[in-house]
């Protein structure tokens, strides 16, 4: 039975190389996938691209494909990557220069296209698509139009597809779904097709790319077996290696970091999920419910008797948009008292502001030791701390406004309780806030095309 | 019966999609999982989480991998790119939830 064997080698933006270099020498896979996009990335790099029109990429794939372009030539691997941004012709053109110094003649490089609909906002507004916010139900979008910096679907696997029919090597996308990395090839090695009985095959493809697509979170990273995943400094990079069944065993590199068994599995199968029998992606909707896990050997997990279901009608697209300026600093304060040095600090910024006239639309104090990730849901302390950091955090209208609230931090170095210390301050950002809304599948045309390396 | 944390019942990972924090709560074993399917509800969610969770919580079941999926609706203070949290993305969310004390069977 005909198998194909992927490998993830990215998860995010400034993902380690060193395992997607391993996989691409010892994992034996016929495709490596490519995940640098966040929600917020989009918005970043089209403000690049709007800076210098030949931006707007993820800038790691020049050193990502220097490192790999050669060993995936030797060992005919295709790349499937996200990393064209908001610009993946830009990177395209980057990829051309690195395989034709490594004298790849022939290469073929597929870039899709179609995703960025920034353009063409007000022309769907005006055919009478109201383009809700998912989160908060609002419909008028005209009320933050003037200051909206990036509109991207998330688009499927249909042009890579394609593009791996046309040839391609590698395939460049910009704001494809990081599943449709995975979905793409296992469609087009195994010819399943978008139609009626090829759903639960979909499915499979859906889910085991949901498996992979984030890389070392299903092979021991940020996870529950953190005690258990032996040497993660050298942690090996996920391979699926999937049959034309739709049934899949996932594995990693014989002898790498990191671990592979039922619960790195499971603890991913369940990471950003709402609705576990409707996960809804742009090639399919996959049901988790129904599909079982088995350990088969060491780092060796079988996932069988995944279903699906028809890809929904209506594509997700991330409107990002500015909205302020966020400052923030932290300082650590010492035993003795340390807790509540740190309360007359809260109490020195707050008068502070009020004293120079800021007024964050927002403030937040966090209490670094007591209540900085769990809130309220933590219990207050009962012990003498040793050091407790406050972090003071203020978003605010204008950049200015959010300089000052930074610096008010700073100022708790002088003014605050015995031994106070301040580390180094950090920079006000911008706020970009997100609108995610649903456009119909026909109002996103993508496409693709092959530069070839002469 | 006897009163639990969840922590001793259950592995848990969560993280984000813009305002929505999701935490997969994953049982060790079935005994386990119909403590925790009978435990963990929604108003109980709501109540363990409150200041911070400021919308509908919304609880499903995975029985296959003894797992329930808690998706919990304005929990990041506007989500990942516009909130004064330090956590971001609700990765430790999932920790916050473990917190949470259950009357166990044993």
């Amino acid at each position: 039975m005909k198998k194909v064997r992927l490998g993830s080698g990215s998860a995010y933006w400034g993902d380690i190389l060193e395992p997607a270099i391993e996989l691409a020498e010892k994992g034996n896979v016929d495709y490596i996938g490519f995940d640098h996009l966040a929600e917020l990335t989009m918005s970043i790099l089209q403000r690049m691209k709007t800076k210098d029109p030949t931006k707007g990429y993820i800038q790691d794939i020049v050193p990502f494909m220097e490192k790999l372009l050669p060993i995936a030539a030797r060992n005919r691997i295709k790349l499937i990557t996200n990393a064209g941004g908001a610009n993946p012709l830009a990177a395209a053109e980057e990829v051309v220069k690195i395989a034709r110094a490594l004298g790849l003649k022939g290469f073929k490089i597929g870039v899709v296209t179609g995703d960025d609909i920034m353009h063409r906002l007000d022309e769907i507004t005006a055919k009478g698509i109201v383009l809700r916010n998912m989160d908060t139900g609002e419909e008028d979008i005209g009320r933050i139009r003037d200051r909206i910096v990036a509109a991207n679907a998330y688009i499927g696997a249909d042009s890579i597809v394609d593009a791996l029919k046309a040839g391609a090597d590698i395939v460049i996308t910009g704001r494809a779904s990081d599943n449709a990395l995975y979905v793409g090839p296992l469609m087009y090695e195994f010819g399943w097709k978008f139609a009626g009985g090829y759903w639960d095959k979909i499915g499979a493809a859906v889910t085991v790319g949901h498996i992979i697509e984030c890389a070392e979170c299903c092979t021991g990273g940020m996870s529950n077996m953190w005690r258990e995943a032996p040497e993660l400094w050298r942690i090996g990079f996920p391979i699926a290696e999937v049959d034309e069944n739709g049934d899949a065993v996932i594995t990693k590199v014989p002898g790498s970091g990191g671990l592979v068994n039922q619960w790195t599995i499971k603890e991913h199968l369940v990471y950003e999920v709402h609705d576990p029998s409707n996960y809804l992606m742009p090639d399919g909707v996959a049901d988790f419910t129904s599909l079982s896990i088995e350990e088969a050997g060491r780092d060796v997990v079988k996932v069988t008797n995944m279903k699906g279901k028809p890809r929904p009608d209506m594509l997700k697209v991330q409107i990002g948009y500015k909205e302020g300026f966020i400052g923030e600093g932290m300082v650590i304060l010492p035993w003795p008292d340390a807790y509540a040095k740190a309360k007359q600090a809260e109490e020195i910024v707050r008068g502070r502001l009020k004293l120079i006239g800021v007024q964050p639309e927002e403030l937040r104090f966090d209490y670094v030791g007591v209540n900085a990730l769990h809130g309220p849901v933590a219990p207050e302390p009962d012990y003498e701390m040793n050091e407790v950091g406050l972090r003071v955090a203020a978003r605010c209208r204008t950049y200015e406004e959010a300089e000052k609230a930074r610096r008010e931090v700073t100022h708790l170095w002088t003014l605050a309780g015995l031994g106070s210390s301040f580390g180094s301050p950090m920079p006000v950002r911008q706020v970009i806030a997100l609108w995610p809304t649903l456009v119909p599948r026909e109002e996103i045309q993508t496409g693709f095309v092959i530069k070839e390396v002469d | 019966m006897a009163k639990r944390l969840l922590k001793d019942m259950a592995y848990a990972r969560s993280g984000d999609k813009g305002d929505v924090c999701n935490i997969g709560l994953l049982a060790f074993d079935e005994a386990k999982y119909r403590v925790i399917r009978r435990e963990v509800t929604p108003e109980r969610v709501k109540q363990h989480f409150r200041g911070m969770v400021k919308g509908d919580v919304v609880i499903y079941s995975v029985p296959n991998l003894n797992a329930l999926e808690v998706v919990l609706h304005k929990a990041l203070e506007g989500g990942a790119t516009r909130t004064l949290r330090f956590d971001q993305t609700g990765k430790s969310m999932a920790t916050a939830l473990l917190r949470m004390e259950v009357e166990a069977d044993d």
